[in-house]
């Protein structure tokens, strides 16, 4: 079964349509980005997922069924959204346990959590005296308290520093690809995505503007190889003969269209050229991103 | 629902305004017994009777036994912060997500500003017996239970306090607003229902409010100076604080139940 399937929804706060008939699937086993700039409606959508918000018009399964119908709701879907605060006055280990209370889960899951996101050591602490990066983990830690298969998670990335992105990274690779979770991750930054998620979803001004895997996205049409050489005068014709197209972008440095990287070892073999470089351009994908949401 | 109380009660009892609220209560209802024993039995020039009643006398006991009543502020407060700061710190997010059925949560705060509310009330009630009791028995008087009262003016005092919890919740959820909803509650305990259970004129008003509605569910009945209140029959007192609680419920439910959270 679909995990979490957003159908045709939209929403709109007055005269601005947040959301304006989207539609995806999110796959267990995967992480999927949910990607756009600021205001695109990211978080309107997820909240609207999530029961938070009501939408004005089609769908936002999870499972198959309408999360304010879930019997036991943070045992199927962990969620942490961006606004998502703490009472400055409570400890850590409090806040989970009231959670606890709250979905019938025995107290000993806030511990565990806890140990979970690395805050163990800081459980009965108050949270009016974490840092933005812990207060993350905490909002983190809550979703994991009902071990649940489906995760959607806000931008989960902000306020972390570099050694916390990388754990998330891992973490969220984790949770998909070992434990067979969906994982719904928004985020505006895409490097911070890029090296996590199998798929992505791009949303612009409330429309869906392009969903697929990284890969489509990234190896999108005109992809080529940059190669530096001993002897490009001698390379350069002889790739072309092979029907690629050479740029000389520089002395020494070609960048050659229509050929792949193995191609372009045997030619050089061939002509006993001695190749000093030879890399596989992508294209970018914060360009792709600028290019699909229109902010250039 | 039970877990949903359970989490309640632990939201309550993990920050601290809970005792604070409470000591303040002690103070205050302290501070007013402290104020009804020094002057009771004192006579007033100008109208050339006792404003208070002396100490030895079931009168006098009634009075001081009904300043237990003075927790209802702070439990309204309580209430109201029951809602608002969810409101104010966001963590009516992760409370919903936790039970996306709101009218439960609704439910289960309605309980536990209830419970609050009993609570308080009962402290109050020790405070008044431990000074009263003896006050009055040192005083020469006795304690008549029947004469004084004192068990249909605690009942009130237990109703009424809890009642002012929902009362909070109430008005919480219908201004979100946490110092919005504090100063309508103080605005309201202390300037409008004052004025109108406190002016007899004004009793025609003042017995449908829930302050008067409270008095009469404890039928005090002592003259003040200012001439005999005129409440409705106990049992019509209980029968309007029911209705306010219910109206405070449906309000809170109805405010919450549909509401976007962004
Ligand atoms: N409660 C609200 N009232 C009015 N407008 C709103 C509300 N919530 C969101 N919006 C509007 O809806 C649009 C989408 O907002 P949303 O928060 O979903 O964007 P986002 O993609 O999450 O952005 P960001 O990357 O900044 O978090 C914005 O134009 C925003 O101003
Ligand atoms: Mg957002």
């Amino acid at each position: 079964m679909t995990a979490i399937e957003i159908r045709d929804l939209a929403k709109s706060f007055g005269s601005v349509k947040a959301v304006d008939g989207v539609s995806f699937t999110v796959e267990a086993g995967s992480v999927t980005g949910y990607l756009g700039p600021n205001g695109a409606g990211k978080t309107t959508t997820l909240r609207c997922l999530l029961g938070l918000v009501t939408p004005d018009s089609g769908e936002a399964l999870v499972d198959g069924r309408r999360y304010v119908t879930l019997p036991q709701p943070v045992t199927e879907v962990g969620a942490v959204l961006e606004a998502t605060s703490f009472h400055p006055g409570r400890t850590a280990l409090d806040h989970l346990r009231i959670l606890c209370a709250a979905a019938g889960l025995p107290d000993e899951r806030a511990g565990e959590s806890l140990a979970m996101v690395g805050l163990a050591d800081v459980g009965d602490k108050r949270v009016g005296g974490f840092s933005l990066g812990m207060r993350q983990r905490l909002a983190l830690s809550s979703a994991l308290l009902g071990r649940p298969k489906i995760f959607i998670l806000d931008e989960p990335a902000n306020g972390l520093d570099p050694a916390g992105i990388e754990w998330l990274r891992g973490f969220l690779r984790h949770l998909a690809h070992d434990q067979g979770a969906a994982v719904l991750v928004s985020s505006h930054v895409l490097a911070e995505v890029e090296q996590t998620v199998d798929n992505v979803v791009i949303i612009a001004r409330g429309r869906l503007v392009r969903q697929g895997s990284l890969a489509e996205l990234t190896t999108n049409g005109d992809s080529a190889v940059r190669v530096r050489a001993s002897d490009t005068a001698t390379l350069g014709p002889a790739l072309e003969a092979a029907g690629a197209k050479v740029e000389r972008v520089e002395d020494g440095l070609l960048r050659v269209r229509g050929l792949d990287a193995s191609a372009v070892g045997q030619i050089a073999l061939d002509q006993r050229v001695v190749l000093t470089e030879v890399t596989q351009e992508r294209s970018d994908l914060q360009k792709v991103f600028l290019e699909l949401t229109g902010e250039r | 629902m039970t877990g949903l109380v359970k989490a309640e009660v632990r939201k309550l009892f993990t920050t601290r305004l809970w005792w604070i609220m409470l000591l303040v209560m002690l103070v205050l209802i302290g501070v007013n017994l402290t104020f009804i024993t020094a002057f009771a039995g004192v006579t007033n020039e100008a109208s050339g009777g006792a404003a208070i009643p002396g100490r030895e006398t079931a009168e006098w006991v009634q009075t001081a036994w009904s300043a237990g009543a003075g927790g209802s502020i702070f439990v309204m407060i309580l209430g109201v912060v029951m809602i608002t700061s969810e409101y104010r710190y966001q963590t009516v997010t992760g409370t919903f997500l936790t039970t996306p059925r709101r009218g439960r949560v609704i439910g289960a705060k309605l309980i536990t500003g209830a419970l609050a509310g009993l609570l308080f009330a009962l402290v109050a009630l020790v405070l008044v017996a431990a000074v009263v009791i003896p006050a009055t028995l040192l005083s020469g008087g006795e304690l008549s239970l029947s004469e004084s009262r004192i068990p249909q003016v605690s009942l009130g005092i237990l109703v009424s306090t809890s009642l002012y919890g929902l009362f909070g919740i109430g008005l919480g959820a219908l201004v979100r607003n946490q110092i919005a909803g504090i100063v309508g509650a103080v605005v309201w305990a202390y300037v409008i229902e004052s004025i109108f259970t406190a002016i007899p004129v004004l009793h025609p008003v003042g017995k449908w409010l829930p302050g008067g509605a409270a008095q009469a569910l404890m039928s005090i009945d002592v003259d003040t100076g200012l001439g005999r209140p005129e409440w409705l029959p106990a049992w019509g007192g209980a029968l309007v604080l029911i209705a306010y609680g219910l109206l405070f419920a449906v309000v809170a439910s109805a405010t919450t139940v549909r509401r976007d959270i962004t």
